[in-house]
């Protein structure tokens, strides 16, 4: 727990975090103190000087609140005229040049300059000469558009591709009026992590190529989300809508600060694997070519079940613990093996030792938490002499070619559930509809052996069942989440003083002796 | 103030000749962080081929080991840069107060009748480049009046018109 100090603002006492600068101490008990370029993430450039503040000890009249740490009894003043009057004319400043396009501009509703106007400005222009006309819609790379005109020169932009991702590639050229964020010719922003510049712009100069147009920020409604693009689990806000009698839709993937896990930022590829959620879904049951509605593709599913003397069983390694542990349970009681095989979901090389992993599943720790085999060789014996392979939406297609998948399920018929309509589908027996990984609640456990809980973010239309429920269909004793749960206390001695729904929002630790059987 | 931000690129790969390459190397040692060796690069780039081009400053960010944008960031906003090729011999005139007050505007226009160009301009012949630049320092001697990098004081048409006539 952080030391508490106590300080005046505006004459009132407030309790603060020691070490913290003024920026995120008061604003942590809800006063704004307005800036662009500070960000806790890139720490404190003072170029903006919006943030500038009165302290009443004997210091200059202004100082920037950004490089000033909180200290116990000082007394920083935020109304006082003086203060008032220079927020006004920094926010005249920034406005000398900048084109008036909010109607247009894509940042609208997400746009600080625009909100600091509505705060702390208000003012008719007193220009009376032409604005510095500078660049629009300039491809700076990587589905990054820039807009010069609307640039406050911040650098955050610039500060992030020097100091997070180390690439370097923007610098603010040119000076006065004519200075303006540039990449070197030729080499145009090239990172892996560029996307995280939109969401750091404090204005509409650097915008998504992805998401500009695609919706008002204002419609989008937000849930809170784990990224299941690869084993870091990294925190994302899933934005989405529902048209009027259209499908609920996401519409984009934003970091969410979690210390603990992912910081501030998302990787680009995890941020983009939304249109996934959106795209290629299976959405109705299928019997061979034959569709099903749910009950009859369920009903043949049991009738298959119940005529196979050997049954296989595989599962994903982005399921939830609690899909794992019902499935784990179905298995046992219908006397099935069951493989955790998922060589193909490993891109070995391509983490980079900061959020991007080699691992693309969410979950493989839960594999080795719930003891469930994962070896391919164990696989292919069970499955060799199985007449019924059930694929709990396990994409075999990433460890097999499809001949190799052909060869493999030559004598053995398949029930796949699946969240994607792609090329195993059509070489499944029967092919149930599942839900994606936005469309459900459960718990991971991430590469760093830190366990999450996500919860259902988006319902669609067709309102596809999570694989919990579906093995609970198919016979399993743990018929609910709360039972899931249950039987995962068993396994994680850190679940004891916790239910389903109340897992710390940063995440659970797991002790080192869970830790160590996870690695294991 | 202008944009600068237009580098040319020469499609030519750059390297300090040996003498600079030298001098690059004896000023690394000078400095606690190679990032201090931008500006001391940028005048040495400068000095060998009379401005800087696209590839010389790629170069340079290679050498120092830094992102080029940081040298594209100082060489757009100090003026004494060239990111063009210039006239045999490039005259600076001061237009900062003191010289502006003590007829700066005189010796732009004198120039302008003799050699037939304004601030911006290289004669036709590349015998000469014209530039106002901001404060030289030479206030209590204003105007003032840089060419090639040497100051001559106290300027007038008088006195310019003879400078003129020694230039090569």
């Amino acid at each position: 727990m952080a030391d508490k100090i106590k300080l005046f603002v505006n004459g009132v006492e407030v309790e603060v975090e020691a070490g913290k600068n003024l920026i995120d101490a008061i604003g942590a008990v809800g006063i704004e103190i307005p800036h662009f370029c500070y960000h806790p993430a890139l720490g404190s450039d003072g170029n903006c000087r919006m943030c500038l503040v009165g302290i009443e000890d004997g210091r200059p009249p202004l100082v920037p609140a950004c490089k000033t740490p909180a200290q116990a009894g000082m007394k920083v003043l935020l109304d006082a005229a003086h203060i008032k009057k220079i927020q006004h004319d920094v926010m005249e400043l920034e406005l000398i040049n900048h084109p008036i396009d909010c109607p247009i501009c894509d940042q609208a509703g997400e746009c600080k300059l625009q909100d600091f106007y509505m705060s702390y400005d208000k003012q008719p222009s007193r220009m009376t000469v032409a604005q510095v006309k500078k660049g629009k819609k300039l491809d700076y790379g990587c589905g990054i558009v820039h807009d010069q005109e609307r640039c406050v020169l911040c650098a955050r932009c610039v500060r992030f591709c020097r100091q997070i991702t180390k690439t370097g590639e923007l610098g603010i050229v040119n000076r006065s009026d004519a200075a303006q964020v540039e990449f070197f010719p030729g080499r145009p922003i090239n990172n892996r992590y560029a996307q995280n510049i939109v969401d750091l712009c404090p204005v509409g100069a650097m915008t998504s190529a992805d998401f500009r147009f695609k919706q008002r920020v204002w419609f989008l409604k937000r849930a809170k989300g784990i990224c299941h693009g690869c084993a870091k689990g990294c925190n994302i806000t899933i934005e989405h809508n529902r048209e009027k009698y259209q499908e609920d839709r996401i519409y984009r993937f934003l970091p969410r600060l979690n210390p603990q896990v992912n910081g501030y930022f998302i990787c680009d590829k995890g941020r983009y694997s939304y249109h996934k959620e959106n795209e290629g879904r299976l959405t109705v049951a299928r019997q061979g070519s034959q569709v099903r509605n749910q009950a009859d593709a369920l009903a043949a599913c049991n009738q298959e079940i119940s005529r196979s003397p050997k049954i296989a069983m595989i599962l994903s390694p982005n399921c939830s613990l609690e899909e794992m542990v019902a499935v784990k349970s179905l298995a046992e009681k219908l006397g099935a093996t069951l493989s955790g095989f998922s060589d193909g979901y490993i891109s070995a090389g391509d983490g980079d030792g900061y959020l991007i992993q080699d691992d693309k599943s969410a979950n493989r720790a839960g594999l080795g938490i719930l003891g469930i085999n994962s070896n391919r060789a164990v696989f292919e014996k069970d499955l060799g002499e199985a007449q019924l392979l059930v694929n709990f939406n396990n994409d075999l297609t990433r460890s097999y070619t499809e001949p190799e998948l052909r060869a493999l399920l030559k004598d053995t018929k398949m029930i796949l559930a699946a969240s994607h309509d792609d090329g195993l589908a059509a070489m499944a027996a029967i092919a149930i509809p599942i839900a994606a990984a936005s469309e459900y609640s459960g718990s991971l456990v991430n590469c760093d052996n830190i366990l999450q809980s996500f919860t259902k973010a988006v319902s669609k239309n067709h309102d596809p069942v999570d694989i919990g429920t579906l093995a609970a269909q198919l016979g399993s004793p743990l018929q609910t989440r709360a039972e899931q749960f249950s039987e995962l206390r068993k396994y994680l001695s850190v679940l004891k003083n916790f239910e389903a729904d109340t897992l710390p929002a940063e995440g659970l630790k797991l002790t080192d002796n869970e830790a160590t059987h996870v690695t294991a | 103030m202008s944009n600068r931000s237009q580098l040319i690129s020469t499609g030519k790969p750059f390297q300090f000749d040996r003498e600079r390459d030298a001098e690059f190397e004896r000023l690394s040692t000078r400095y606690p962080t190679r990032e201090s060796l931008i500006l001391p690069a940028l005048w040495l780039i400068q000095e060998q081929e009379g401005w800087i081009c696209q590839e010389a400053l790629a170069y340079a960010a290679d050498r120092i080991g830094t992102f080029a944008s940081k040298l594209y960031e100082a060489v757009t906003f100090y003026t004494m840069f060239h990111l063009h090729p210039m006239g045999r011999n490039h005259i600076c005139v001061c237009r900062t107060l003191s010289c502006w007050l003590l007829g700066k505007q005189e010796i732009v226009d004198f120039l302008k009748n003799e050699i037939g160009i304004t601030p911006g301009q290289i004669s036709e012949d590349g015998r000469f480049s014209l530039e106002e630049v901001e404060c030289l320092g030479h206030c209590g001697t204003a105007p003032v009046v840089q060419v090639n990098g040497e100051f001559h004081e106290n300027m007038d048409a008088g006195k310019l018109k003879e400078l003129l006539a020694t230039l090569p």
